[in-house]
């Protein structure tokens, strides 16, 4: 029965941008930039991987109250950054999160929810205003924030799939290899800022 | 929003079925529509009764009046909020009572349905086949996914819902911005 | 007192309905225009041109060469039972390969108009749909870059379908009278098969069937399946009730030969007939099968919600299928009788 909802779930989270595809005369291109913007840089990639992998190690209601909770949050740090509104530290709190996320993920650190929640929360203001600021102008909004939106979740779907795997014999030796890769590639992005 | 969804899409195939392609390729009513049956849905079957009764008609009526006035409006920020809030309600699961959700349903059933009707030429002769095209697929497509979350009563697919609405809020309120911006 | 009352009104409205209904969603005959320009000389063409017949007169269409061209000579024309057909050459000062050809009227009328060009150098024909909306074609344009080509006949196909109201109307029958899965596929699976059989070896030119009684048939079938519903829906049986694919196999073969005739009067060359019919009969089935899964969901949406129709919304379909099978019966049969196309 598991399956079934799921397939559900994938077929109604596909169903406008199956409807997009024939969307003619730039509104494809605003498609293709909105699914390509969230994984054109690795800090956010691996954030965003591994919200879903550390929702599925805090298990219930984490796992499913992050995926509800974090694309809103997240657009609206988006809107924050596309009003330019001022919001320090942005670029250190995101190469901070992956590097926190990963070590968190890595011990397999259960926080109290409401912990979790504010952590997770604050780095999707920071993701969502990062982005906001680097928005494109001239696309076409709705199409260009659905793709979006969509192609983060698919990440978060990523990691929640990959966390799921900590149920199988070699899961936890995985999630802490993964978990390990992540905080890496945190440190390498702090690194990068200092250089810079 | 650009108009370059407004106008009606030529499917080749007649009216009828270039309303139904009309309400397809048009992201913002595919939203709305997806939100309102989610919304309906998760109130229960009585949801989804009413949400069929009232939002074709209110859509239909909407569409009328709209081709009467003919005006070259799309209120782009006014309907990106109304699927937004819709995206958050659908997100928060909130349990409705039965006079909201028909205000939110027949609202916004007037409103997407006057824009639509702004873009829409009259029909030059006899059945209105474009408006049809319209009204069935909203109808359908109503149906059919509030049908689908008023009967699965999992944990699981109660949450996907949940999701698929917070990804209509984020979409909604990210356009918000660029709409605003632009 | 009360129910004889809402009755007689109701019988008030289906009879309107009955008159009017039909009328607005007359069966759709598929009648594609069709032109034919085949280069025998450099800059010289051979011309082909069939009017499809609307009712019995010519459609208000003409082709539109390029400045540079000339039609030589009358067009030799003669009537056929279902169009116009001219015969001409055409001579020009270059070849047709990048120039435009314009169908005039094409908006007006509605249909579509396939476009064959061959040069005297290439192998194979090009195909082009021309539409209401897209009067106009570029010959000798790459045709695998536009839809148009083999796949129009997948186009067509769907077309055909999805604007045939007595074609769904019968499928939406069927499906009335099936009870479970099991008897579904076999019956779906049995139209499915009988009407392409009957769709191929028509469109081959095997078997021949006049239009009239064709027509006169089909909209008997509707009729019959409209009766048969509402024998289903009182709880009575009957031998086609407990096997509906022998029904459907029998209608099946029969609306084959409605679908053919989209076809047939294409007049399309043997080397690509097989690939088009079966362009055709996929695009038939696309259409058949969204249809059936659409009426299905639809179905089972509304027992999900629990929506208790009243009587007269849930013998509206039924009554629906028999009005338009009856009216369309006495139409066909009058034209059969007048000897009419």
């Amino acid at each position: 029965m598991r399956w079934r909802w799921l397939v559900l779930a994938l077929l109604l989270s596909l169903l406008p941008s199956g409807a997009l595809a024939h969307v003619p005369e730039g509104g494809a291109s605003s498609v293709m930039a909105g699914l390509l913007h969230p994984v054109t840089g690795i800090d956010h990639v691996v954030a965003m991987v591994a919200v879903g992998l550390w929702g599925a190690v805090l298990g219930a209601p984490a796992i499913w109250l992050l995926p509800v909770a974090f694309p809103m949050v997240m657009a609206f740090g988006g809107v924050l950054g596309l009003l330019d509104l001022p919001l320090p530290g942005v670029e250190t709190g995101i190469a901070l999160s992956a590097l926190v996320l990963g070590v968190l993920v890595m011990l397999q650190q259960r926080l109290p929810l409401t912990v979790a929640a504010v952590l997770v929360g604050l780095f999707a203001l920071l993701h969502g205003y990062a982005h906001g600021m680097e928005l494109p102008d001239g696309a076409d909004a709705l199409l260009f924030s659905l793709a979006f939106v969509g192609a983060t979740g698919l990440l978060h779907l990523v990691g929640i799939g990959l966390g799921e795997a900590r149920r199988l014999a070699w899961g936890h030796r995985l999630l802490q290899v993964v978990g390990a890769v992540i905080a890496v590639v945190g440190v390498w992005s702090l690194v990068q800022l200092g250089g810079a | 929003m650009p108009l370059l969804f407004a106008h009606l899409m030529q499917t080749g195939f007649g009216g009828f079925y270039d309303g139904i392609a009309h309400l397809f390729l048009t992201p913002s009513d595919l939203l709305l529509v997806l939100g309102l049956a989610l919304l309906a849905g998760q109130q229960g079957p009585q949801g989804g009764r009413l949400l069929l009764t009232l939002l074709p008609l209110s859509w239909g009526i909407g569409l009328a009046v709209g081709q009467r006035w003919g005006l070259d409006l799309t209120l782009a920020l006014l309907t990106t909020v109304l699927f937004t809030l819709v995206g958050v309600l659908v997100a928060l699961s909130l349990r409705l009572s039965a006079q909201v959700l028909a205000f939110t349903v027949a609202g916004s059933g007037l409103l997407f349905g006057l824009i639509n009707g702004f873009t829409m030429p009259p029909a030059p002769s006899g059945l209105p086949l474009d408006v049809l095209g319209v009204v069935s697929a909203v109808a359908v497509l109503s149906v059919l996914i509030s049908a689908q979350v008023a009967a699965t009563r999992s944990t699981g697919f109660c949450i996907a819902v949940r999701v698929a609405g917070s990804w209509i809020a984020a979409a909604g309120l990210l356009s918000l911005g660029l709409l605003f911006k632009a | 007192m009360s129910r004889f009352k809402l009755r007689s009104w109701l019988a008030i409205v289906v009879f309107a309905l009955t008159l009017v209904l039909p009328r607005t969603l007359s069966a759709h005959e598929l009648l594609p225009g069709y032109l034919d320009l085949h280069e025998t000389a450099a800059g010289q063409y051979s011309v082909l041109w069939k009017v499809p017949l609307q009712q019995g007169k010519r459609l208000p269409i003409t082709p539109r060469f390029p400045e540079d061209c000339q039609l030589q000579g009358d067009l030799d024309s003669k009537l056929e039972s279902s169009a116009w057909i001219y015969h001409g050459s055409l001579s020009c000062t270059s070849s047709l390969k990048g120039k435009p050809i314009v169908i005039d009227g094409l908006a007006a009328v509605g249909t579509d108009v396939l476009v064959r060009f061959q040069p005297a150098d290439a192998v194979r024909p090009e195909t082009h749909l021309l539409k209401p909306v897209k009067q106009t074609t570029i010959l000798g344009t790459d045709v695998d870059s536009e839809p148009s080509g083999l796949v129009a006949y997948l186009r067509l196909g769907i077309e055909h379908i999805l604007l045939g109201v007595d074609h769904l109307l019968l499928l939406l029958g069927l499906v009335m009278i099936v009870r479970d899965g099991w008897m579904l596929l076999k019956t779906v699976t049995a139209f499915t098969l009988a009407n392409s059989i009957t769709l191929s070896v028509s469109a081959i030119g095997i078997v021949q069937v006049p239009t009239a009684p064709l027509n006169a048939a089909i909209a008997l079938s509707i009729l019959f399946i409209g009766t048969e519903v509402v024998r289903f829906m009182r709880g009575q049986t009957s031998f086609t009730l407990r096997h509906p694919w022998v029904l459907a196999c029998g209608f099946g073969l029969l609306h084959g030969f409605g679908y053919a005739r989209g076809l047939a009067e294409l007049g399309l060359p043997h080397h690509e007939l097989l690939l088009a019919l079966l362009l055709f009969n996929v695009g038939i089935e696309i259409g058949q099968d969204l249809f059936v899964v659409l009426v299905l969901a639809l179905e089972r949406a509304f027992r999900q919600l629990q929506i208790r129709w009243p009587l007269w919304v849930r013998r509206m379909p039924a009554w629906t299928i028999g009005c338009a099978g009856a009216y369309w019966t006495i139409e066909t049969t009058l034209s059969l009788i007048k000897g009419g196309v």
